[in-house]
C-alpha cells in the first residue's frame, strides 16, 4: 500500500515540475497593457481618474493570479491631448514595448488616429473617454472599442432633459475646437433642433483656452436661458468662473457633456458648478452592492472618488480578462471575435459591446450637481440611449 | 430706445471694457519691445519669454510665501538684472557687426528657445494659477467688471504713463534717446553708452517681466505663454510704427478693441488672422506705421 502511494508519489513528483514548466514561463511573460493618457496639460485631471481606474482592476486581477495565470504590466505614455504625439507614443508602444492592448486615449482625434496605428500593428484598442460619435461612427475601426457613453447618448438624454423642464428656453452652444468639441455641439444642436428647441447660436475655442472673455459677447448678444458646454478639464473651470466673475452665471442654466464637469475639477469650480445638468454612464451614487464595494476600494486606494472615467477604465479592464479568458488568447482576430456581442459585469451594471460598431450598450443618467455633488434624477435604458448604429466599415 | 440701451450696457460695454483690459495687456508688453526697438535697433524675439520668466518667478516667489503685492514689486527688480547681463554677455557682443539685425534676431530666438525649453524643465508642462488677489466683480452703471481687471487697468494705465514720463521727461530719458539718436556724439558727451544700452534693454524686459506678473492671475502660467502676446504686442508695434511709443500705445488699444467687437459677429480666436491681415496691409500702404509722425524718439 504505502509502496504504491510512493510510486504514485514519484511518478506525479515527476510530472510537477512538467505541469508547472508552462504555468510559471507564461507568469513570467505577463501581459502588456498600453495606457497612453493625458499625465500632462489641461487633460491631465481626466488622466488621472483614467489611470487611477486601469490601476485599480489591474491590482486586483493581478492579487487574485491575473489573466490565464499571467499577471498584468501597465506601460503609460502621456497623451498629451495631442493626436500627433499620442501616435507617435503609440507606434511607439506597439513596436518596442510589444503591448497586447491599448487604453487610456482622451483626446477624440488621438483616438481617431491612434485606431489606424493599432489597425498597422494588428493590435486592439479601447477608449474609456472620447466622446466624438465619429469613433464608432463615420470613422469607426474594427480594431477599435469604445466602453464610455459617445456625446449622441448624452445629447439625446439632454435635449429630451431641456425639452421637458423649460420647452421655450434659447439654447446657445459652446465647445472646444477640435473633433471633440465639434462634434458633441453639432450633435447636440441637431438632437436640440429634431425636439423643437431654439437654438440662438454656438461658437468654438481653442483647446486649452485661457480667457474665455472674448466669447461673452456673442453669448451676451444671443441672451440664452440655457448653456451647453463640451469644454473638459481645466477648460471647464476657467469658463464656468469667468462667467461667474461677469455676472453671466446666474442667468444661465448650464447643462453640458459629461466630460464638463467631473469628480477631478468640480472642487476647482466650487459654488458655480451648482445645477450643471449632465448626462453620463456613471455615478459614485448608482445604489449597487458592486458599486458600493467599488467606490469604497477606489477611496481606499486613492482618497478620491472615483469619477465615469475611473469607472469606464475599471470596467475595461475587467472586459478585456473576461474576454481573453473565453477566447482563450491575446490574439487579435480572435480576441475581436468574442468581444464583438460580449457582455460583461462592471460597477455600472452590465454592458455589451455591439457587433455592428464596437460601442458599448450602457445604461445613462441624468444627473445635477447639488450640493458639490452628481445626483441622479433620471435612468435612460441603453437600448433607448445608444442610437443607430452608423458604422459601415465592417 | 431702450432696447438700445440695453444693448449698449448688457452687450457692446461689457465687451469694449473687457476689450480695453486685453489692450492694455498688449500694450504693457508691447512697450518694452517697442523700446527695445525703437532705442536699442534690436528686434528681441525672445521678449514673450521674458514675460513668461516674469509669470515663473511670481510663481517661485508665492511658493516661499511671498504675497502676491510684494511679488509686484520683486519681480521686475529680479528680471532687471538678468536683463542687463544678458544685453552685456550676449546682445554687445554681436551689436557691432555690420550684420547686426540679423545677428541679434538669431541670437534672441535661440534665447527665446533655450528659456522656454528651461521653464518646461524647471516647472513641468502643467498650466499653474496663481490666486486671484482680488476677486469678486463691482457694477459700474450696470456693467459687472471682475475686480482684478479693474486693477489692472489702473496699474496698466498708470504704468504706460511712468514709462512715458522716465523716457521724455527726465535726464536718464534724454540720456537714452540721445544714445539711441547718435551714439558717438553722446559718448563724446560723457554718457556712458554702453551701460545705457544695456540698462535700456533690462528695463524693457522687467516690464515684460512686470506684464507677465500682472496677467498671471488671468491667463495662467505655462512654459509656451509667452507666445500668446507677443504676436499681438508685435503687431501693435508694427502697425504702430516701429519705435513709436504713442504708436505702440494707440495701436494695441485699437487692435485689441478691433478683436472685441469682431468677436460679437465671429470666432474670437477667428480675429487673429483679421489683426495680422491689418499688420500685412499697414506693411503694404504705409511701412512706417501708422502713426510714426506722432514722435519718434
Amino acid at each position: 500500500m504505502t509502496g504504491k502511494l510512493k510510486k504514485v508519489g514519484a511518478v506525479l513528483s515527476m510530472l510537477l515540475p512538467m505541469a508547472a514548466g508552462p504555468a510559471a514561463a507564461q507568469s513570467s511573460n505577463p501581459i502588456t497593457i498600453g495606457v497612453l493618457t493625458p499625465l500632462s496639460g489641461t487633460y491631465a485631471p481626466i488622466g488621472q481618474q483614467v489611470k487611477w481606474g486601469t490601476e485599480l482592476a489591474v491590482n486586483e486581477i493581478n492579487a487574485a493570479g491575473g489573466i490565464l495565470g499571467r499577471p498584468i504590466r501597465l506601460i503609460y505614455e502621456d497623451e498629451e491631448a495631442n493626436p500627433s504625439v499620442a501616435t507617435r507614443k503609440a507606434e511607439k508602444l506597439f513596436q518596442s514595448d510589444k503591448v497586447d492592448f491599448l487604453t487610456g486615449v482622451v483626446n477624440s482625434g488621438a483616438t481617431i488616429a491612434v485606431g489606424q496605428v493599432a489597425e498597422r500593428n494588428d493590435r486592439l484598442m479601447a477608449t474609456t473617454v472620447s466622446l466624438s460619435d465619429a469613433i464608432t461612427g463615420a470613422r469607426c475601426s474594427p480594431n477599435v472599442f469604445r466602453v464610455n457613453a459617445p456625446g449622441g447618448m448624452q445629447a439625446l438624454g439632454l435635449a429630451a432633459w431641456i425639452k421637458q423642464n423649460n420647452p421655450k428656453a434659447r439654447v446657445f452652444a459652446i465647445g472646444p475646437d477640435y473633433e471633440m468639441g465639434r462634434n458633441t455641439v453639432d450633435g447636440f444642436v441637431k438632437q436640440a433642433k429634431e425636439l423643437g428647441l431654439n437654438v440662438v447660436g454656438q461658437v468654438f475655442a481653442p483647446l486649452g483656452e485661457k480667457d474665455y472673455t472674448p466669447y461673452f459677447g456673442q453669448i451676451r448678444q444671443a441672451r440664452p436661458d440655457v448653456l451647453y458646454t463640451s469644454t473638459a478639464g481645466n477648460d471647464t473651470v476657467r469658463l464656468f468662473t469667468q462667467l461667474q466673475e461677469y455676472g453671466l452665471r446666474e442667468r444661465l442654466t448650464i447643462v453640458g457633456a459629461s466630460v464638463a464637469v467631473t469628480a477631478q475639477n468640480i472642487g476647482a469650480i466650487g459654488a458655480a458648478a451648482e445645477g450643471f445638468v449632465t448626462v453620463a454612464g456613471y455615478s459614485p451614487d448608482i445604489d449597487t452592492p458592486e458599486n458600493k464595494k467599488f467606490v469604497a476600494d477606489f477611496r481606499k486606494a486613492y482618497n478620491a472618488d472615483p469619477d465615469l472615467y475611473g469607472a469606464d477604465s475599471y470596467g475595461l479592464i475587467y472586459l478585456y480578462k473576461a474576454a481573453v479568458e473565453k477566447a482563450g488568447t491575446t490574439e487579435t482576430a480572435k480576441l475581436r471575435k468574442t468581444l464583438e456581442g460580449f457582455t460583461w459585469q462592471t460597477p455600472q451594471g452590465p454592458k455589451s459591446i455591439r457587433a455592428g460598431d464596437h460601442q458599448a450598450i450602457m445604461t445613462v443618467y441624468v444627473l445635477e450637481v447639488r450640493n458639490g455633488r452628481f445626483t441622479i434624477k433620471e435612468k435612460i435604458d441603453g437600448q433607448t440611449a445608444i442610437g443607430p448604429d452608423t458604422c459601415e466599415r465592417f | 430706445m431702450t432696447e438700445a440701451i440695453e444693448y449698449l450696457q448688457f452687450v457692446l460695454a461689457p465687451q469694449m471694457l473687457n476689450g480695453l483690459t486685453i489692450g492694455v495687456a498688449v500694450v504693457l508688453v508691447a512697450l518694452g519691445l517697442s523700446i527695445i526697438f525703437g532705442l536699442l535697433d534690436v528686434v528681441n524675439m525672445a521678449h514673450g519669454e521674458f514675460y513668461a520668466l516674469g509669470a515663473f518667478v511670481s510663481m517661485s516667489l508665492y511658493g516661499l510665501g511671498v504675497s502676491f503685492w510684494l511679488a509686484l514689486v520683486l519681480v521686475p527688480l529680479i528680471v532687471l538684472p538678468i536683463g542687463y547681463l544678458i544685453e552685456r554677455g550676449l546682445i554687445q557682443r554681436v551689436y557691432q557687426h555690420d550684420q547686426r539685425h540679423v545677428l541679434t534676431l538669431l541670437l534672441t530666438v535661440g534665447l527665446s528657445i533655450i528659456m522656454e525649453d528651461a521653464f518646461h524643465l524647471i516647472y513641468g508642462p502643467n498650466t499653474m494659477r496663481p490666486e486671484n488677489p482680488l476677486p469678486g466683480s463691482t457694477e459700474i452703471l450696470g456693467v459687472i467688471v471682475p475686480n482684478y481687471r479693474l486693477f489692472l487697468l489702473a496699474v496698466g494705465a498708470a504704468t504706460i504713463v511712468a514709462t512715458w514720463l522716465v523716457i521724455y521727461r527726465t535726464r536718464l530719458g534724454a540720456m537714452i534717446r540721445a544714445a539711441a539718436f547718435d551714439k558717438h556724439m553722446t559718448a563724446s558727451l560723457g554718457v556712458p553708452v554702453l551701460r545705457v544700452y544695456a540698462g535700456t534693454f533690462a528695463f524693457g524686459v522687467a516690464l515684460a517681466g512686470f506684464a507677465g506678473v500682472l496677467l498671471a492671475p488671468i491667463y495662467s502660467v505655462f512654459p509656451t505663454m509667452g507666445h500668446d502676446f507677443v504676436l499681438l504686442a508685435f503687431t501693435a508695434v508694427i502697425v504702430g510704427g516701429i519705435g513709436s511709443f504713442y504708436g505702440a500705445v494707440i495701436a494695441g488699444l485699437l487692435l485689441a478693441q478691433i478683436q472685441a467687437i469682431s468677436s460679437l459677429y465671429i470666432s474670437p480666436h477667428w480675429s487673429d488672422p483679421l489683426l495680422f491681415a491689418i499688420m500685412v496691409a499697414v506693411l503694404v500702404v504705409r511701412p512706417q506705421g501708422l502713426f510714426n509722425w506722432m514722435g519718434r524718439s
